[in-house]
């Protein structure tokens, strides 16, 4: 082994072209994907600029399937920037125990600030297991159910059914085949079928959270999802494919059903509302409201925060300043800037109550419920392996739910076995 | 005669190939031998490599995604390459007739072969939408009510095998044309004199003449058919049911999804194995059979 | 009757070939909503989901990407082909049927076992997102090498001969005196060598993730299956046209040379 690279590292020294080296105090930031972060993070970096010598260098994340699938090969080739926006909570544990994270706890006043902003809940949550904290809580998009206000009307509903029984029984009522070329081209919602992992951040797992009022899915290094949550979710979502209620293709074809009024209802996060916005004709209205949950189900409705966090990298020269800098990002006016240009939640406790969001929040009724439910929230489990116990929950969804081959009973004891054995317990 | 000063000759040629073999040492012979290195480690390139013996083959053997993306691959060749000789054939048969516009023809019909596979897939999967599909409009409208192109898990390979014949039929139907026009015109006279029908002139004329076309055209897609990956990549991430996973991209997941890489380099030499026997194979028996 | 019958059958195909490409142009000059109706000519025309394109994606210096790199491979390929060929060909050394048989045995090689291994040589040297990583490793075609030797072997030795009397070097006999003997074969592997690195998709989606360096098809695929379109389908349609008009565009140039060229290399 240790030969073999000898031999590498000759044919480095004939072959290696110079590569950009980066600027030495020039900080790199990349954003996420979605226009409006690329907009909120270049006016931030403008600011910065304007004010400091060192400068500060931001894009968006480069293209990919899955911006999780894209950082995992920049820390592979070594081109990490130094501060990346965009991290998924789950991530981070697997990203910590390979070492390449930098312990942001030990950058002098950086826990109080976070647990002046987001509170000590949150500070235990993204604590990884080692004890340091190698995430800044950033954004949460909670998950919840849009609906169209006139389709609903239109089943003599005053809002969205949020049972499972009353939204099935709003299924059957809903998807029709209204064009007479004898195939149902009206459904009561959509959501991916495709048997990609992270599809089911935006199905299974917001549903289970629901359900069970927050319960994990890793707990102490075992599978502890074999419930009655698990299994209602699948046999719900099953029902609803059996019957026609969701069209049973892939989101990439064609155009988006939501926005044409071919669905009436949409599983998703905060950052649709401006989405919507965006892209809507004008006599489109829509409301918020929790995912749908047992019949039985009490208490608070939970759901899933999609958090997104900030994490620099062991590539950063400076990890201070890097810090200074995203200090200007999420302190109350650089939330206030985010929640204007995104849509999206920041992870920041009692928004409702604090007085620099309120204009906002009288112009924006409709974040509200938003905001509401980003109190009753949910991340990931500390898992280093959480990518593959969602790609084996993918693939005994996708046999149940979308193609009934199995009970949901069977299904959901199948992947805890799966994970188990993953996980190294026999 | 000439005199060619022996010590210029002997290090010349090295030098000329040398790009060569430079190339083979770091891009072939390194990565071969690496690869089956690998294949007795578990490596995620971040950490450490850690040896882990006959393990990757053990998995392998049991996973039945492994199997069942060969099964896939398999069955994919199983429709394309007879789809692709039929059509490349027929259409190479008639442009070889007497007829105008061959030229236009041709070029219509080459049209797909040059133009990225990314543009092939993107346009085809709308067109295989099972709601919004032009080709699900088309069949319903006509009665014949609609398929389920990339939602039926029993569907997903043979409508990538349509999308591949129609992408290559071009190129075939070209090599086709050239072994057709070697044939000698009097073979297909003296078979007229004798009151052979088109269909005789075919099957005893026409395919024996053009036999080694029709084997190079089985060799090309079945090395074509191992290599599926943007297909299934973007038309359906593998699935339903995984039943579009080709071996490509099952390794790709394998690899740069969950960055198993000594798994995945196990699972690469496994297809290779499957392929290069395949073709020994397919030489024997087609080849020997006319 | 039967010509009839001939007529009507190639007239199908041909409408079957390219009516997907119809299809695609107009969807992409269709306005969003009126897409899934589509099916021959839209009710409205509307150029938003070029303009929307080109404020999400880099798509132009896609596109220089991957002429700079399909360009710079070709050329290589013609010259590091011709050497090595010519070498082959026309040159005595220990070796040299090994070298040969080496070429052929690497062609039969399946990428599957290379793939993994060669991504991580490309980690260990640096090239991650670098054009290096794009261009070096498809220097060196076997298949060129091939089709280089077997046009030398066919031209005269005599030629040759001479030139080595005037005193020309090695190099200049193969790039001056023989060239212009062997157009057509350097025609088709440039022609397929630019065609084949344009197409080139799985390799630069493992080795680049930077989007300035990506190539052409590449930032094509992520785009329609990665967020930044907003899930608009025109938008990827757009662009999907977009990747699809340069090579399009060569090939009503020199449609002759392209069907020749593959035509020749399967041949081959």
């Amino acid at each position: 082994m240790k030969l073999k690279f000898i031999g590498f590292f000759t044919l480095c020294l004939l072959f290696s072209c110079n590569r950009d080296e980066q600027k030495d105090n020039t900080i790199t930031f990349w954003s996420s994907n979605a226009s409006q972060e690329i907009l909120f993070t270049a006016y931030f970096a403008d600011k910065w600029n304007e004010n400091h010598s060192e400068k500060l260098e931001s894009q968006p994340i480069p293209e990919g399937q899955s911006s999780e699938e894209v950082i995992m090969a920049a820390v592979v080739g070594r081109t990490t920037p130094d501060i990346y926006a965009n991290m998924w909570q789950g991530l981070v544990e697997m990203y910590a125990k390979s070492g390449v994270l930098v312990p942001l706890d030990t950058i002098e006043g950086f826990t109080d600030f976070i647990r002046a902003r987001s509170g000590e809940a949150v500070v235990k949550e993204i604590t990884s297991a080692d004890g340091h904290i190698y995430q800044i809580p950033w954004k949460i998009n909670p998950f919840m159910t849009i609906y169209n206000e006139k389709k609903i009307a239109q089943l003599g509903l005053n809002t969205v059914p949020t049972t499972y029984s009353a939204y099935l029984k709003a299924g059957k009522d809903f998807s029709k085949d209204t064009d007479g070329d004898g195939y149902v081209d009206k459904w009561i919602g959509d959501t991916e079928v495709k048997n990609i992992w992270h599809q089911r951040l935006n199905n299974f797992y917001p549903l289970y959270l629901a359900a069970s009022n927050g319960a994990p899915l890793i707990k102490d290094n075992k599978a502890v999802f074999n419930n009655e949550y698990a299994v209602g979710v699948f046999n719900f979502l099953q029902t609803i494919y059996r019957e026609g209620y969701f069209a049973k293709e892939s989101n990439t074809v064609g155009s988006d059903k939501f926005l044409a009024g071919h669905t009436a209802t949409k599983w998703t996060g905060a950052w649709d509302v401006s989405y919507l916005e965006r892209y809507k004709e004008d006599d489109f209205e829509y409301n918020i409201a929790h995912l749908p949950v047992p019949d039985d189900h009490r208490g608070v409705v939970y759901t899933y925060a999609d958090p997104k966090n900030i994490v620099l990298f062991n590539t950063c020269k400076n990890p201070a300043l890097a810090w200074e800098f995203i200090k200007t990002m999420i302190d109350e006016s650089g939330d206030l800037k985010f929640l204007e240009l995104s849509g999206q939640i920041p992870r920041r406790q009692q928004i409702k109550e604090n007085e620099v969001f309120q204009e906002f929040l009288r112009e924006n009724p409709k974040i509200i419920p938003f905001i509401d439910q980003s109190n009753f929230v949910y991340g990931t489990d500390n898992c280093e392996v959480l990518i593959e116990v969602l790609d084996i929950i993918s693939q005994e969804y996708e046999s149940c739910v979308i193609h009934n081959k199995k009970t949901p009973a069977k299904a959901i004891a199948d992947a805890t076995r799966a994970v188990d054995i993953l996980l190294g317990n026999f | 005669m000439h005199v060619r000063p022996k010590k210029k000759r002997s290090i010349i040629p090295y030098l000329l190939v040398s790009p060569y073999l430079l190339f083979f040492l770091v891009f072939v012979a390194f990565p071969v031998l690496f690869s089956f290195f690998l294949t007795f480690h578990k490596w995620n390139i971040i950490s450490p490599m850690e040896y882990s013996g006959m393990d990757n083959y053990t998995r392998m053997f049991n996973d039945r995604l492994f199997w069942k993306s060969l099964r896939n691959t398999l069955w994919f060749l199983v429709i394309h390459i007879p789809l692709q000789i039929i059509f490349a054939l027929g259409l190479a048969v008639f442009l070889n007739s007497k007829i105008k516009f061959k030229g236009l023809f041709r070029s219509v019909f080459f049209l797909p072969v040059i133009v990225s596979g990314v543009v092939v897939t993107i346009m085809w999967q709308q067109l295989y939408g099972f709601n919004g599909g032009v080709i699900n409009q088309l069949l319903n409208s006509i009665g014949l009510g609609r398929v389920g192109w990339l939602t039926n898990p029993a569907m997903s390979m043979p409508s990538i095998a349509i999308m591949a014949t129609w992408k290559n039929v071009g190129l075939y139907i070209i090599l086709f044309l050239v072994g057709l026009q070697a044939v000698p015109e009097h073979y297909y006279e003296a078979a007229e004199i004798d009151g052979a029908s088109s269909w005789q002139k075919l099957w005893y004329i026409t395919i024996p003449a053009i036999n080694p076309t029709i084997f190079m055209v089985i060799i090309l897609s079945t090395i074509g058919g191992f290599s599926l990956f943007i297909e299934p990549y973007v038309m359906t991430g593998g699935g339903p049911l995984n039943s579009s996973l080709s071996s490509v991209l099952y390794i790709y997941k394998q690899a740069f999804e969950f960055y198993h890489m000594g798994y995945a380099a196990t699972l690469g030499f496994a297809f290779a194995f499957i392929i290069l026997i395949i073709i020994v194979i397919q030489k024997k028996y087609i080849e020997k059979k006319y | 009757m039967k010509k009839a019958l001939i007529y009507i059958c190639l007239i199908v195909m041909a409408i079957t070939f390219l009516y997907p490409f119809f299809w695609m142009i107009m969807a992409s000059l269709t306005p969003e909503k009126l897409i899934g109706s589509l099916t021959f000519i839209p009710d409205s025309f509307t150029f938003d989901n070029y303009l929307a394109m080109f404020g999400k994606i880099p798509i132009g210096r896609a596109l220089l990407n991957s002429m700079f790199v399909s360009s710079v491979i070709t050329l290589g390929v013609i010259l590091i082909g011709a050497m090595v060929g010519y070498a082959l060909a026309k040159t005595r050394f220990m070796g040299r049927n090994f070298i040969f048989y080496l070429i052929i045995f690497t062609m039969t090689l399946p990428f599957q076992i290379t793939l993994i291994p060669n991504y991580i040589t490309i980690v260990k040297l640096g090239w991650v997102d670098q054009y290096t990583a794009l261009i070096i490793p498809f220097l060196v075609n076997n298949f060129a090498i091939l089709m280089f030797r077997q046009s030398f072997m066919s031209v005269p030795q005599a030629l040759i001969d001479a030139a080595r009397i005037d005193g020309c070097s090695e190099l200049r006999i193969i790039f001056q005196v023989l060239f212009p003997s062997i157009i057509p074969t350097i025609v088709t592997v440039g022609i397929l060598t630019f065609m084949t690195t344009w197409n080139e998709v799985l390799w630069p989606l493992i080795v680049v993730r930077d989007e300035m360096v990506m190539t052409m098809p590449q930032l094509v695929t992520l785009f329609s299956v990665g967020g930044r379109a907003d899930a608009q389908l025109g938008v990827k349609l757009a662009s999907a046209v977009l990747l699809a008009l340069p090579i399009m565009i060569a090939y009503s140039f020199f449609q002759k040379y392209f069907i020749q060229s593959m035509a020749s290399s399967g041949i081959k």
